[in-house]
């Protein structure tokens, strides 16, 4: 099993991994800083060895060790740690003072917990903890990030998970505003399924709240703000509450259907001197992901062996490499063609077993995997006022359906899509139930149906060449036109970093899919799908979200960047820099928000009023054009542009690319075609 | 006599084809205008290649076709006569098909080592 980033021991997609892991009771080693600092020594090897033990158990114990070896601090050093300090009383001390804060606790769980960096913009609701992460635990494992909005912080957790083979990030939000800010990219991150575990700050005692602002910033039920879109979320009252909370909400985040959760971390608890029974940490075994019924699988197996014509539609399946190797197995099993809707990189694109999506009108038996939407699968609606459908299925087409869709979803939101019956509705994660599914085809298929298998590659061989044929023949038309085609843009980049380790870090469904029709894409983390509510404000930072994780693997990240997209937390382009994030990033820049364009075009046309030159109204992003290459350099990231002619995208891509590979971001703003 | 009432032949039929040519590029002029203002570009690309909709330059669709799938079509927001004369319909077909050949892929390396 292939793990995530540097830690290649350890899967957080538990569907095959051989030994759960448990991260319970102490501290992992690897996770400590470097050495031990004053406070550490000082509060396990002097006389205030117990209180500091009954204060930070797993710090201290973990730190025991290493403390046997360092030198016995000084009386002076002594004093200054126990003693009230200079011109205090002890009475006055006790008041001003806190030794142990309820906060240092809470860093141990989240280092328990594994968690690299904590992406957050600042606010006094967490100040505890803040200070807490930077001097008790010394801002490395978890590291904070800066953000200057928490849309940006939130969309970088989703993007980093979905890069680092589901491993989580956690966030710390500001009480209600922060939360507030959060909130659409909460649900992009609902609707992707992507894991995180949010931190919000609040101030419960209303007694205790200082006056004005941690008025404002505080609610009676905080997380309500998200809950329609959360798996998952408490408000822990003591620091064991807090301790077990979040090893649940972790759990629970991370137990497919993924998604993100919410622990809502109350100020006193944080800042208030440790008292009582020392808080334990419970630690993390991961809940194995459901597989599909046996029984139901093998009529499944049955199904689709005795198919004339099978298809497999797939889309939010492959949490990992090893999802796309078994989805490959059972592809060539049955020689079924496999249509992949993109929302992860489930299947190579240069495989030729990759078809388009027409291929569902020709199937008797249509094998769904994760989809976000069946019916729209087999289904089209006309945008017309009379919204008549189509079925785009064959009528006496079956259809199994394999996923966690029906484990677990909620009402308000209507992300589930439209209500569709299939023939045979499968439970399970559907990347842990491949296997079993496919070892079921191999042992049902006939003889006479193995025979066919050289036929039908051999015709999705074909269909396979000649799509590809059609794609290049596609990228000639506009090849020199200025706005410079987007086919063009995708070429150029192509020519760049098809011989490195290269991971897009865009989605390229607005960028007319040129990614996936012209580049080879064979690897789980060369493609991140998309972003789930279709929210705008998720692509330039979920890019440099998943940019951070890819930093440590030493890929090269590209991020081909919606301007719509960019305008709504450019500050994004700062936290690269200021984190030295490499990443390349090469607008799309249509000079608008383009698919409301066409909206306001159909309204206009459908009303027989025309356009006649205005649907720039509301939607253009231009008189004055954002000059992006200047709002990049402000943020501190090298740039170029607006490059507006084909014959110099190429040079300006590659001295960007110089760039990056000096461990910077870098920035190239590309005058596109709308499409 | 013969000779020049061939030439005068040549000379009338050169005459008529670089009128027709010039009220052909006036049509087509006139077209780019339109396929402007009414923002075909927008789903079709500035030089007709596609995007979110499809190729519709160099055409070798008839005006019958082109005029069918933007009245008539259940893909692409219908433009009735009300909003699109025929005649502008026309011009912009004409506009279309002015649209040059792109390059040959064995002319773009980029493309044809794919």
């Amino acid at each position: 099993m292939q793990g995530w980033i540097g830690k290649p021991v350890r899967t957080f997609y538990a569907g095959d991994s051989a030994q759960p892991f448990s991260l319970g009771g102490n501290m992992a080693k690897e996770d400590r800083p470097e050495g031990v600092n004053r406070r550490e020594f000082l509060t396990t090897a002097s006389a205030g060895v117990a209180a500091a033990a009954l204060a930070k158990p797993a710090a201290a114990q973990d730190a025991s060790a290493r403390m046997a070896a360092a030198t016995p601090p000084s009386a002076a050093m002594e004093a200054m740690e126990n003693d009230p300090p200079e011109g205090y009383s002890a009475a006055e001390a006790s008041e001003y003072f806190v030794k142990h804060p309820g906060s240092d606790f809470m860093v141990d769980v989240i280092k328990d917990l594994d968690f690299e960096y904590i992406t957050t913009n600042p606010g006094s609701s967490f100040r505890g903890i803040h200070e807490s992460i930077v001097n008790y635990g010394g801002n490395a494992s978890p590291e904070l990030l800066t953000c200057p909005h928490e849309e940006q912080a939130i969309a970088m957790a989703h993007g980093y998970t979905k890069a680092a083979g589901g491993k989580p990030l956690a966030v710390l939000c500001h009480g209600t505003v922060g939360l507030q800010h959060a909130s659409m990219a909460m649900y992009n991150a609902w609707c992707d399924r992507a894991p995180m575990v949010v931190l919000g700050g609040n101030h419960y005692d209303a007694t205790e709240r200082r006056t004005g602002v941690e008025w404002s910033h505080s609610a009676q039920d905080a997380a309500r703000v998200v809950r329609d879109y959360t798996k998952w979320d408490d408000t822990p009252m003591s620091l064991q509450h807090f301790s077990e909370s979040m090893a649940r909400a972790y759990k629970i985040a991370m137990t497919p259907p993924m998604g993100p959760t919410v622990v809502i971390i109350d100020g006193h608890l944080q800042e208030a001197e440790m008292h009582g029974t020392p808080p334990t940490i419970p630690g993390v075994a991961p809940t194995r992901p459901p597989q599909g019924d046996i029984t139901a699988l093998e009529e499944a197996a049955r199904w689709l062996t005795e198919a004339e014509s099978p298809v497999i539609v797939v889309d939010l399946m492959a949490h990992d490499q090893d999802g796309v190797d078994a989805l490959i197995e059972l592809a060539e099993a049955l020689q079924a063609p496999v249509v992949n809707q993109s929302g992860r990189m489930n299947f190579p694109n240069n495989h030729y077993l990759s078809q388009g999506a027409g291929v569902v009108a020709q199937a008797d038996v249509i094998l769904g995997l994760e989809l976000y939407d069946t019916w729209g699968t087999l289904n089209t609606l006309r945008d017309r006022v009379h919204r008549d459908h189509q079925r785009i299925a064959r009528p006496d087409a079956r259809v199994i359906d394999i996923g966690v869709k029906d484990l677990f979803t909620k009402s308000n939101y209507q992300s589930f899509q439209r209500y569709n019956r299939a023939d045979l509705s499968i439970a399970g994660d559907a990347q842990a139930t491949l296997p079993t599914l496919t070892e079921q085809v191999r042992r049902q298929m006939s003889s006479a149906r193995q025979a066919s298998n050289a036929s039908r590659e051999a015709r999705w061989r074909s269909a396979h060449d000649q799509a590809k044929a059609a794609s290049r023949d596609a990228a000639r038309y506009a090849w020199d036109a200025s706005p410079i085609s987007t086919a063009r843009l995708y070429a150029e980049l192509w020519q760049l970093i098809k011989d490195r380790d290269w991971a897009l870090v865009s989605d390229d469904s607005q960028q007319s899919r040129w990614a996936r029709r012209l580049w080879t894409i064979d690897r789980h983390y060369q493609h991140i799908g998309r972003s789930g509510g279709a929210g705008l404000g998720y692509g330039a930072p979920s890019a440099v979200g998943a940019a951070l994780a890819h930093r440590a693997e030493g890929r090269l990240p590209i991020n081909v960047q919606r301007d719509g997209d960019l305008m709504y937390v450019p500050g994004v382009l700062w936290t690269a820099a200021h984190h030295e994030i490499p990443l390349l990033t090469v607008t799309h820049n249509n000079r608008g928000y383009h698919q409301e364009f066409m909206h306001l075009q159909r309204m206009a046309a459908r009303r027989q009023r025309g356009i006649d030159g205005s649907s720039h109204v509301g939607n253009e992003l231009n008189n004055p054009a954002p000059d992006f290459a200047k709002i990049a350099s402000g943020m501190g990231v090298w740039s170029e542009g607006p490059i507006t002619e084909p014959g110099d995208l190429r040079a300006a891509l590659s001295r960007a690319l110089d760039v990056v590979d000096q461990g910077e971001p870098a920035f190239v703003d590309c005058v596109c075609q709308p499409r | 006599m013969k000779t020049t009432k061939t030439l005068l032949s040549i000379f009338t039929a050169l005459l008529l084809a670089q009128a027709g040519s010039a009220v052909a590029q006036d049509t087509a002029d006139e077209g780019r205008e339109l396929y402007m203002a009414n923002q075909c570009w927008q789903c079709h690309g500035f030089e007709g290649q596609g995007g979110a909709a499809v190729r519709i330059a160099p055409t070798v669709y008839p005006f019958e076709a082109f005029a069918q799938f933007v009245r008539h079509s259940n893909l692409m927001p219908a433009y009735s006569p009300n909003v699109l004369s025929d005649e502008q319909l026309r011009q912009i077909f004409e506009y279309v098909r002015t649209m040059p050949e792109p390059p040959a892929l064995e002319d773009i390396p980029e493309l044809s080592d794919l």
